[in-house]
Order: C-alpha cells, then structure tokens, then sequence
C-alpha cells in the first residue's frame, strides 16, 4: 500500500472524528448555561479531561484497553460481514446470547480449575454466538430473508431469551435480586493493572487472524468477490450460500467471544437487565475502521478510549457522558455523508475496492442469491 | 489544487484538542468548570472528595438518582465539603469501571445507587478499605472472607469486615403498607390496583406486598390487582412511561371499578399517574413525593409512599463526617423517620378524621413492632 493510499484512505474517517470534536465542542459551549454558566473553555477541559482519563495513568491506559476489547470483537463481527457485502446489525444479541452461555456454562463448571472451567465457558459463549449468528446466515442463503431484519428481529429475541433464563431457570437460589450464579474459577484471571484481564488478549489475536483469513486464503478472496459481486462470484464457481453462512456464523462466533469476555473477565455473572451498548457501537467500529481488521483495532481503541475517559470528564468537567453517545453518532453521520466531508475539506474521493458503506446503502435493495 | 478551507470554529477547536492532548497527563486539578461549591464563602470547612455513581438512567430522573444526588449535594454542604461529583451509567457492564473512576481519583466517600450495584460496591470496598462507601438500596451480603457472597448466605459480618461500606436499606413493606391502609380507605368501590416494574426486584415486591396488606387490614373484603409490568428489571419496567401508561390504560379497562391506582415501577410509573388521572381515579406515588416531583399528575395524586433518600444519603455522609458510621447493613424505617407518607395536599378534605386515626395507628404499630407489613402476603 503506497503513502499516499493510505493517506486517502484515513482522510476521511480521521476528518470525520475531527467534525465531530467540533460539533461536540459547540454542543458544550451551548449548553454550559445549564451547568455553570457560559463558558466558552469547556470543551477544552472536556477533553483535556476525557484524554487525561485514557491515557493520564497506566490504570487510565489498562481501563481503555479493557473497554477496547469487546469494541473490537464486535467491530470485527461486522466488518467481516461488510467485507461480504452483508450488514450484521445483529452483535447486540449474539453478543448477549453468548454472554448469556459462558455465564451459564461458567457457574455449572465454577468448581472445577481454572485451566478446565475458563475455556469450557469461552468455548460456550463462542458456540452460541456462532449459532445465533448462523440462522441469519442460514435464511439469507436459502430463503432470501434480508439479514439486516432478521439480525434485528433476532436481537429482541435475545433479549427476551436471556431475560427469561436470568430470572427463570438459571437465576442463583438465595439471591433476592435476579442474577446469574457466580462463574468461579472460570473468571478469567486479572493479567495487569486492577482489571486488565485475559480476554484483551482475544481481541489482540482476533484481529491478525481476521487481517490474515481475509486477504491471506481461499475463503477469504471467496468473501471478499462475494461482497464485490454475489453473482461474478457464482459464475467463477464460488458458494455464495457458504460464505454468507460462513461469514454470518463467525460474525455471531466474535460478538459471542465478546460477550462471553465481559461476562467472565469483569462482572463474574450475569444480572437481570443486563445492558450494554456494545453490540450497536461495533458497527460504529467497523464503519470507523473501513471493515478493515488494522482500521476496526485502531478505532476500537479510539471508542475504548472515549469510553475510559468519559467518566474523567464527567468528574472534573461536569460533561454528562451522553456526550460520547452524541460524538459517535455525529461520527457515524459524517461516515455516511461522506460527500459532504469531502465538500467541507475539499479533497477527492479514493477508490477502494469493496466500500462497505455501499454495503449499508446497498443492503436496503434486493439482493439475494440464486 | 486549492489549499482546504478551514472554518474559524474548526480552527479554533483545533488549537482546543491540541492543547487538551497536551495537557492531558497534567489536567488533575483543571478547575475552569467545577466551581459551583455553594459554600465557598466561607471556603470548604472539610475537605472530603464525594463521588456518586447512579444507577442505569439520568441524574435527573425526578426518582432515585436524582433524590440520591440531592442527598449526596445536601450532605456535602451540611458537612462543608466540596460540591460533589457523579457519574452516571449509561449500561449495566459499566457499573465496575464507573466506581472504578472515583476510587482512580482517590475520592473519600463514594456513593452508589441502586441494588444492581451492590456487588460490585462490595468488591471495591473491600479492595479499598480506606475508602468510604454507601450503597443506596444495597444489603450487605458478604462471606467470611468479606467478599461479595455467591451463595447468598451472609456469613459474613459486614460491619466488622467492611466497616467501610454502609448499605442502606429501605422497608419499603412499611411506607407501601401506609399506601394501602389510604387506598383501602378511600376506595368506594374496594376494588384497587398496584402496577410495579418487575417482581425481580425486591424493593417493587415488597411495596406491592405491604400495599396489599395495608389494604386488607382496614377493608378485609378489598379486592387488590397486582400487576407486574415487566419480567425483568429493564427499560420497560422503570424507563417507559408511554408503555406504562399503556399498561394502566389497558388494566382499569379490564377492571373498570377500580378506584385507586398505586405505582411501584419508577419513570414507567409515571406514565401510570397520567392514566389514573385521564380515567378519574385516584392515584398513589411512590419512593419521593410525587405531587411534587411530577406536577403534571398532581390533580390525581393523593399522596405518595415515601422513602426518605435524601435524607438517607445525607445522614450517611454525616455519619462519615463526624466518624460515627458503621458498615453493615443500615435498615432504614419508620423508627428513624426514613419512610412515611408524603402530605395530601389538596386530598386533604378526602382524609377524614377516621381514616387519619387508621393511619396514625399503623404508624404507631409499625414503630412498636405490633404490626407486621408482611402479613398476610409475604414480601421477598
């Protein structure tokens, strides 16, 4: 990749961030009367703030890895399937449904060692998020049912599913408020920091392994012409069934080892109304990072950040957090209107060759293999 | 080519993020937006850092944050100390990490709001003994060991092992009961109805419970409907005040004799106040003094079944001041004026003397132990 590609290729999700700042920073301005009074400094000690609880202190840069981590697994369980051309906006369950396995496989194991208990219960997380992510897959390749609905559809039935489990069968005697059982010894064990634990290092092996089956095999050029063009593909003898199913299942298989992470590596169980906002801001991730693994990993690590400080700012500025929700949705507009990126700073559009955002515009019209 | 054109805000911005990275390692004591101190007059007499960290919500929730926060604010002050600091929740996962950033910050007293935090507040108090915590709704529960118990046992005594952490619990059974002796009072037709969040959480069974035995006690033939709007405790139960009022439309449709209507189930709750008002009835509000805190329902609200949190919170902070508290669990009723009724406002003419000597005796038989608010109906 030559200097001047890569340039082309960052300008615009890097000016995108750059906006955003700059919405965010007149948001403060305008809406510090409610706070303490005009004050036109407020974004400046905002993000003096935010970057300082990122990056101030080694358990400021453990707490942004750590909320990194999920970021990018779920980053990468989207991007794979752009690279598809297929838009999974199902993370957000497969990311509970294997929270959910590793939560239950890890208290009916809580006894046994750690070396049996840990990948017991990752290996569960893993296989409910691969088969939560494979029926999708399945009714796109043999029905034509849209992925982009019945990966939402299948989001509320997660929901509902988990919320039956927690306060029903798996719910732990004697707790008078609804949880899960304690996971034990397959808690995953603390590495550094206060809690740098071990699933950091899935998201650090998950994104060279993705980088390498993408564009280093067979099914990986399958995926990737498949994205570019689901019929060329089929003349040229490839399955295109397969790989929606294939791409869909390891999307599921990524958001599931991502919840099965937080559940194991920071919580310890499950409680009833379990949130969490992971699943939606991987799309956010994988947009970020061009459904490029390198890109998703470096923006991963920006959202983990804006994560991580996010509470410093809210205690030394008085910067609600929503602040960050506000910043990744103008993030994603720019994204979306990159056209309008591109009159602001004047700059030419690059060529790449799969654009996944065509893929979110494109999953709207018919699509389906025959 | 022509160069890009920056416009000045950008520009200006620009210089604003530059200088925020290069200040970022240093910005511990940035002040230019924290300096809203009420009592900076006579400078802060104490100088104890107060963090709180909320539940799932906003901090103006009008419900349990914001009364936690106002206590937490009212304790600093009546202490001298700092305003203090929040940080709210924006999902569950978070609640680890958020306590995390106060005790980051070496803060002295941090608060936490709401039962799903219990756990976590537990770890921190024992990893940070010189730390104080106070855990809003929270029972302390712990092993032997002082760690959170997964057994639920309670083995532990919390006072010795974590005497920094104090775990306020409410006997909602107590204020609900009050709630229930009113509505079985003033109800023509005995017919009333409660709608909670969710049965999952103890505080909503256990007002629910006292209601309908409060009730009972003074209208032994009231019929009572209990209903549950969720099955977990999730934004419908609490967060959804549309649904919640959905939900109460479509229960007085269903029992159309129903004359009072009491709330157990937060922001989802208040949209049960608007259908009790649309439809005429009676309504009761729950955990602060809803007339004041929802005026829009006002009309309809005949008085509310308090939890005093502010108050709660503030005490607590005191008792950190003046280096009396204890750790443990610290059972909060009616004997320390912690819960209670709130006034009638414009109902009063609906209180007869009778019904205020029923509820004067409740009072004085919750004081004195004589009765039970969990009985018949068990609380959880």
């Amino acid at each position: 990749m030559t200097l001047k590609r890569a340039v082309r290729l960052l300008s615009i999700p890097v000016l995108a961030i750059f906006l955003a700042l700059v919405v965010g920073a007149v948001l403060m301005i305008l809406s510090s009367p409610l706070i303490n009074g005009l004050d036109p400094g407020l974004p400046l000690s905002a993000y003096a703030a935010l970057v300082s609880g990122a990056f101030g202190s080694p358990d400021a840069l453990v707490q942004t890895v750590v909320s990194a981590t999920p970021l990018i697994l779920a980053g990468l369980a989207v991007g794979i399937g752009f690279k598809a051309g297929l838009f999974n906006i199902g993370g957000q369950g497969q990311f509970l449904v294997g929270a959910v396995a590793a939560a239950a496989v890890g208290a009916a194991v809580s006894t046994a060692g750690g070396v049996v208990a840990i990948p017991l219960a990752l290996l569960a997380g893993v296989v409910a998020g691969a088969a939560y992510g494979f029926i999708p897959g399945f009714l796109k390749a043999y029905t034509g049912a849209h992925e982009v609905v019945t990966t939402i559809m299948l989001n509320y039935v997660a929901i509902q599913m988990v919320g039956y489990l927690i306060t029903g069968p798996l719910r732990a005697q004697g707790a008078t408020f609804a949880r899960s059982p304690s996971v034990g010894n397959a808690a995953l064990p603390v590495l550094f920091g206060s809690n740098g634990h071990l699933g950091v290092l899935f998201a650090v092996i998950a994104v060279p392994i993705a980088w390498w089956l993408l564009f280093r095999t067979t099914i990986g050029f399958e995926v990737r012409t498949v994205g570019a063009s689901p019929d060329a593909a089929r003349y040229a003898g490839m399955r295109p069934r397969l790989v929606m199913m294939l791409t869909l299942a390891v999307g599921g298989l990524l958001a599931g080892l991502a919840g099965a992470g937080e559940i194991l590596g920071i919580s310890g169980y499950m409680p009833a109304g379990y949130s969490t906002n992971v699943g939606f801001d991987g799309i956010t991730v994988a947009l970020l990072g061009r459904a490029n693994p390198i890109g998703i990993l470096l923006s991963g690590l920006l959202l983990g950040a804006m994560r991580a400080g996010s509470n410093l700012m809210q205690i030394q500025a008085g910067v609600p957090v929503q602040v960050i929700d506000v910043l990744q949705g103008v993030i994603l507009f720019f994204l979306a209107a990159e056209l309008l990126v591109r009159r602001i700073f004047r700059i030419r559009a690059a060529r790449v060759q799969v654009d996944e955002l065509q893929t979110v515009t494109r999953s709207y019209s018919s699509q389906t293999p025959k | 080519m022509r160069k890009p054109r920056y416009g000045l805000g950008a520009g200006a911005v620009a210089a604003s993020i530059i200088l925020a990275a290069c200040q970022g390692g240093g910005a511990g004591n940035s002040t230019s937006g924290s300096s809203s101190t009420p009592s900076t007059s006579a400078g802060p007499s104490n100088s104890l850092k107060i963090g709180l960290v909320t539940d799932v919500g906003t901090l103006d929730d009008k419900n349990f944050n914001q009364f936690s926060w106002e206590g937490a604010k009212k304790g600093a002050a009546d202490i001298g100390a700092p305003a203090p600091k929040s940080v709210v929740t924006t999902a569950s996962a978070d609640y680890a990490k958020n306590i995390k950033s106060f005790v980051d910050q070496k803060f002295d007293i941090i608060v936490t709001v709401g039962f799903a935090l219990g756990n976590d507040t537990t770890k921190a108090a024992k990893a940070n003994p010189g730390i104080k915590f106070i855990g809003v709704d929270q029972g302390v529960c712990v092993t032997e060991q002082g760690e959170p118990d997964p057994s639920f046992g309670c083995k532990g005594d919390g006072a010795k092992l974590l005497p920094n952490y104090q775990g306020l619990v409410f006997k909602e059974a107590q204020p609900g009961y009050l709630a229930g002796i009113v509505a079985g009072s003033i109800s023509k037709s005995g017919h009333i109805a409660a709608i909670g969040g969710t049965k999952v959480v103890p505080a909503v069974a256990n007002y629910m419970a006292g209601y309908a035995n409060g009730a009972a006690k003074v209208n032994p033939n009231v019929k009572v409907e209990l209903q549950y709007v969720s099955d977990q405790p999730d934004a419908k139960a609490f967060n959804d005040p549309a649904g919640g009022k959905a939900f109460a439309e479509q229960l007085l449709a269903k029992n159309k004799d129903v004359d009072v209507l009491f709330q157990v189930a937060g922001k989802t709750g208040n949209g049960v106040l608007q259908a009790a008002c649309n439809a005429n009835i009676h309504a009761i509000g729950v955990d602060v003094d809803q007339h004041l805190s929802t005026p829009e329902s006002a009309k309809c609200i005949v008085t509310s079944a308090e939890k005093k949190l502010t108050k709660a919170v503030s005490d607590a902070i005191k008792r950190v001041s003046e280096k009396t508290d204890k750790g443990g669990t610290v059972p909060l009723d009616i004997t320390t004026d912690s819960i209670g009724l709130a006034p009638f406002y414009d109902f009063q003419n609906l209180i007869t003397p009778e019904i205020q000597t029923r509820i004067d005796d409740a009072m004085k038989g919750l004081k004195d132990g004589s009765v039970d608010p969990c009985k018949p109906m068990k609380c959880s």
